[in-house]
């Protein structure tokens, strides 16, 4: 498993709509015109409505290429790992921005295994693999974001 | 025309008959497209692929049936879908309500219609069509059938969805 | 499949079926879907709260079930003109749910050539939930 450090993943594409936002600030229940109404956004300097803090777009979902329930794409390269637990929590996530992200853009996303660590909990023996995503503005080619996402497999 | 004693239907209702309402703007785009095609269970990746969608000859991801676009959210305000159980509603003495049934018609054909891709912005606009009255098994009950009519950013009526009522 | 012709149909023949069985994820996705968040399709408890026996599939589903039944069968040459349904019956998650369609007329105009279906959704028992129509144009060998 420790072999699978650094291995980067194909990359895949997420797009971030109007829509999208609207939904996800929604979802957390965001009142801030900043992701809703454009014209604000615009107003306010922003080339569109505004990504809420944790979204970085949403991967273009293909049937068959992505998972179903989590919509990850399921893609070439990266780690290959084989997680003896069937069980899964999210461990947590935490992201660095480079950039502000907003309507409109599209980000082409790699990955790498970053962190493994087995530790002895009370619900038995708890892996933690830890993810770090990079994403990249696809039309200037900078880095917006970099995010790492821990599961715990136990 | 004559109307029973018992009618619920009033002037005021009457007088809504053929009138447009306030107009919703939605917005179709690539994720919402997706999301509306996994969620019914679709397997044609026009649905899905831009690459595939204009290898087919369309302008971009093509919206699945039924999916005409999503309502732009403003928190606080109504983020109800025109015409399904939007536009007036008026008083009247049945507690319950209804969705009888929606229809969907579409104007694929130019140059007056168009197929609904992702980049469209759509602009809906809903009318009551007519009320009618009917005493069933559900007693006696008002059926309003409404139609929203679905214009594209060019102008061009692309569909409209005829929604039914039952108030009872 | 390969693509149907105005002229393979002939009044009352059947279309090939859509066999669907929602999950109670399948109802998740459908709400992020269509926008419509009502908890009686999602949330056991608000729906028997409701006086209903436990979840139900939103009728607006199943009229998408419809409209997939109807793009699948068409090909890539064909179109759908108009489809609906009434929403009589209710349907329930992890049940299968039948898509049918029958030939009902069909008729050329305009240099177009329409076919008139009945549609519905049914249960295992064969109660229709869902009746409904439909029209669609199809390509002509001619």
């Amino acid at each position: 498993m420790r072999a699978q450090f650094g291995v980067e993943s194909a990359p895949w594409t997420y797009e971030v709509t109007t829509t999208s936002v609207r939904m996800y600030a929604r979802g957390i229940g965001s009142e801030d015109p900043i992701h809703y109404d454009v014209d604000f956004a615009k107003s306010q300097g922003f080339r569109s409505v505004v990504a809420p803090l944790g979204y970085l777009g949403t991967p273009v979902y293909l049937p068959g290429q992505n998972d179903p329930t989590f919509g990850f794409p399921r893609r070439g390269g990266g780690p290959r790992l084989d997680i003896p637990f069937k069980r899964l929590l999210d461990g947590g996530t935490e992201t660095e921005y480079l950039d502000v992200i907003c309507a409109g853009d599209v980000l082409v996303e790699t990955s790498h295994l970053a962190d493994l660590k087995l530790r002895d909990g009370a619900m038995g023996k708890m892996l933690f693999i830890t993810n770090e995503s990079v994403y990249t503005n696809k039309e200037t080619g900078k880095v917006v974001a970099k995010q790492r996402l821990t599961s715990i497999h136990y | 025309m004559t109307q029973a004693a018992n009618s619920v239907i009033t002037d005021e209702m009457r007088a809504a008959i053929g009138v447009e309402g306030p107009s919703t703007v939605m917005e179709v785009e690539k994720t919402n497209c997706r999301m509306f095609a996994r969620s019914v269970g679709h397997t044609d990746p026009i649905f899905y692929d831009e690459a595939a969608a204009k290898a087919r000859g369309y302008r971009g991801i093509v919206a699945p049936p039924g999916f005409l676009g999503t309502p732009i959210f403003r928190p606080g305000g109504a983020g109800v879908v025109p015409g399904e159980m939007g536009g007036r509603n008026f008083s009247v003495p049945y507690k319950r309500i209804l969705n009888g049934g929606t229809d969907y018609e579409y104007f694929p054909d130019p140059p007056d219609g168009d197929v609904i891709c992702a980049g469209d912005t759509i602009t809906a606009r809903t009318k009551i069509s007519g009320f009618e009255e009917a005493t069933g098994s559900l007693g006696p009950m008002l059926i309003t059938t409404r139609e929203t009519a679905y214009t594209n950013q060019h102008g061009k009526v692309v569909a409209k969805m005829y929604g039914t009522l039952i108030q009872y | 499949m390969g693509q149907v012709y105005f002229e393979d149909l002939g009044e009352g023949d059947e279309i090939p079926q859509l066999k669907k069985n929602c999950s109670t994820q399948q109802l998740v996705l459908w709400a992020a879907g269509s926008g419509d968040f009502y908890q009686i399709h999602y949330d056991k408890d608000f729906a028997q709260a409701t006086g209903l026996k436990g979840l139900i599939v939103h009728g607006a589903l199943k009229n998408a079930f419809l409209g997939q039944l109807l793009h699948d069968w068409i090909g890539e040459k064909g179109q759908i003109r108009r489809f609906g349904c009434s929403y009589r019956g209710m349907d329930e998650p992890n049940q299968d749910i039948l898509c049918r369609g029958v030939v009902k007329r069909k008729y050329s105009e305009g240099g177009k050539h329409f076919v008139e279906l009945d549609v519905w959704t049914e249960k295992p028992d064969g109660k229709k939930t869902s009746p409904g129509t439909a029209v669609v144009t199809l390509p002509s060998k001619n």
